[in-house]
């Protein structure tokens, strides 16, 4: 085994080792997802030297320099604050959901008006209208890390899979009997999953444009799906109160997660992928272990239903956002809640980390959305200006660009 | 609301919640009916440029109340929130004469819709607080509601900004209503 190259990943920080093997060229990474900018890089090296033969004494000055990168990159854009660079009247109806590709140099928009578009960041200039949908474009995607492919799905019950360079369809995904409300692309970019009021999931392929396999099992519609970090697993999350872990190659039923006792609202894993966090209608947000399927922890507290919870990306700290206007910031490794973020003044549908782990962005029915310090819970800024509800809010892969998407027809770029 | 509600909404309501669509021209008055029906604020009301939800209690059912708005550039998407309607509610301007034509014409094209048929339908003759403001059973006939053979209809005369006659337009809906899911 021959050490060719190292190369980084920034957010959740890892080094990926590219290495040659009986003349193959293979890569692996190595996951520090317990980096912060207090670690002791000296011993921390000479942990990964001890459990990565391919790491040789001489590669060590290297590997510090590279992990000292990393932790750099932690503390990257952690003091920025947003300022409102563009409103786009983005379209005649309102907005659903919005979305990044990873560079943040271009997003897309979907709406009621059934069409998607894709806009310059820099700019606000528009790209590309994609028309055809005859019905609300609910969710929509970029193929991340990549950005050349854009996926929507529809209330008029297809999916469509387009260009993201020239805006062109490639397919037209059909066979849901109900409005598609949620999506994925998978990491590898070769399959997108849909899920559907019809109850069902869709494994689709790219190239051909074919239906792979149908996820049939759910009682109630599903209304959120994720990949996990391999691609080798989907969880879809169901108004039947439970969740499903898939194999994506079989389209077997893993597991099924039972124990919330209202709707899902949302379903994601952790890095890792050791974990899987769900919440729900019923005021509680559970934690599984994705190995077995048994819950590790329930945790109560919000005086509301559950509208969005997340893991950071390195998958320390989660966070759930509620109904009842405030969120909550829990620690992974001791479920204990870390803090409170309140000041809204209305429900929050949305939360999300920014990449470094050390920001959330909520976004909520008051009109606004806010920042806020993960770690101490204070509000760090408002991001004022929607007039009406915001639905959906994101951050870019460098956590210095916030999109904004709302009923009021227009969406906000934050620079 | 957050689109998560809407989804929650969208879904074919239970038996004890009903969806009803309130449909009709611009500034025929659907938000201030709708914010009447909310018992809310009706002082400082503005075009709408996409819909407004809201859910009542009415005789022991949920109304989840879809207004949609009017303008003409964007009626054609009106059939975005016909699916699994149960009540159709259409407001008229009745003191706008000169839009008679436009709306009994737009009223007609919904009741041609494949997925609205059967679908009960109570018309609103709104804003007879104003004087010029032409009766309910004049309306009925420059609309041709006598022909309305394949559903249930009322006309029913009411004025969204003293709240007058609106009640018993809502007791026709929950009765027809309970008709329905019965």
């Amino acid at each position: 085994m021959k050490l060719k190259s190292l190369l980084l990943r920034y957010y959740p920080p890892g080094i990926m080792l590219e290495y040659e093997t009986n003349g193959e060229l293979k890569t692996k990474s190595i996951d520090l997802l317990e980096l912060d900018p207090s670690t002791d890089v000296g011993a921390l090296v000479e942990e990964i030297q001890k459990a990565e033969p391919l790491i040789t004494a001489s590669r060590a000055e290297k590997v510090r320099l590279l992990v000292q990168r990393l932790q750099a990159k932690l503390e990257q854009n952690s003091k920025h604050i947003f300022c409102l660079v563009k409103v786009l009247r983005a379209h005649i109806l309102p907005l659903t959901n919005v979305a990044l590709n990873k560079s943040g140099s271009c997003f897309i928009t979907g709406s009621y008006d059934r069409m998607c578009k894709v806009w310059d960041t820099r700019s606000g200039e528009q790209l590309h209208t994609l028309e055809g949908h005859r019905n609300v474009v609910y969710t929509i995607a970029f193929n991340n890390p990549y950005g050349d492919k854009i996926a929507t799905g529809s209330f008029d019950k297809t999916c469509k899979l387009w260009s993201a360079e020239t805006g062109e369809c490639y397919h037209t995904f059909r066979g849901h009997t109900a409005e598609i409300v949620c999506l994925s692309f998978n990491p590898q970019s070769t399959l997108v999953a849909t899920g559907s009021m019809d109850t069902t999931a869709k494994l689709w392929d790219i190239q051909s444009g074919e239906e792979v396999f149908t996820l049939t099992g759910h009682l109630a519609e599903i209304i959120s799906l994720s990949f996990d970090t391999s691609g080798s697993r989907i969880i879809t999350g169901s108004f039947d109160h439970t969740v499903i872990v898939w194999d994506t190659s079989t389209a077997r039923k893993v597991h099924t997660l039972i124990g919330h006792c209202a709707e899902i609202s949302s379903s994601v894993f952790n890095w890792d992928c050791s974990l899987i966090l769900t919440g729900s209608m019923d005021k509680t947000c559970m934690l599984w272990d994705a190995t077995n399927g048994k819950c590790i922890a329930t945790l109560t507290g919000h005086d509301d239903e559950i509208l969005d919870s997340c893991f950071d990306y390195a998958g320390k700290l989660f966070a759930t956002a509620s109904a009842d206007g405030t969120a909550r910031v829990y620690c992974t490794a001791t479920r204990k809640c870390i803090s409170k973020l309140e000041g809204h003044e209305g429900e929050i549908s949305k939360i999300s980390f920014n990449p470094q782990g050390n920001r959330l962005l909520t976004g909520s029915s008051d009109k606004t959305a806010r920042i806020w310090d993960a770690h101490t819970g204070e509000c760090l800024q408002v991001l004022e200006g929607h007039v009406d509800e915001i639905f959906s809010c994101t951050f870019n892969y460098k956590g210095n660009i916030v999109i904004t998407g709302s009923k009021d027809n227009t969406c906000r770029i934050w620079c | 609301m957050g689109l998560l509600s809407i989804l929650r909404k969208l879904k074919s309501a239970p038996d004890q919640e009903v969806r009803i669509l309130l449909l009709g021209l611009d500034n025929a008055g659907k938000t201030t009916l709708l914010k009447q029906l909310a018992s809310e604020d009706i002082s400082h009301i503005t075009p709408t440029q996409g819909f407004n939800i809201k859910s009542v209690q009415s005789q022991g059912f949920k109304l989840n109340v879809w207004d949609i708005g009017g303008q003409r550039k964007i009626r054609p998407y009106w059939r975005n929130y016909f699916e699994n309607t149960d009540i159709l509610i259409y407001v008229i301007d009745s003191a706008d004469r000169k839009r008679f034509e436009e709306t009994g014409q737009e009223l007609a094209e919904l009741l041609e819709e494949e997925k609205l048929s059967c679908v009960p339908v109570l018309i609103f003759a709104n804003k007879q607080d104003l004087l010029t403001a032409a009766p309910a059973s004049e309306i009925a006939e420059g609309l041709n509601l006598h022909t309305i053979r394949d559903r249930v209809w009322q006309i029913q005369s009411c004025s969204a900004l003293t709240g007058e006659g609106v009640q018993d337009g809502m007791n026709w809906v929950c009765k027809n209503v309970n008709a329905k899911k019965k």
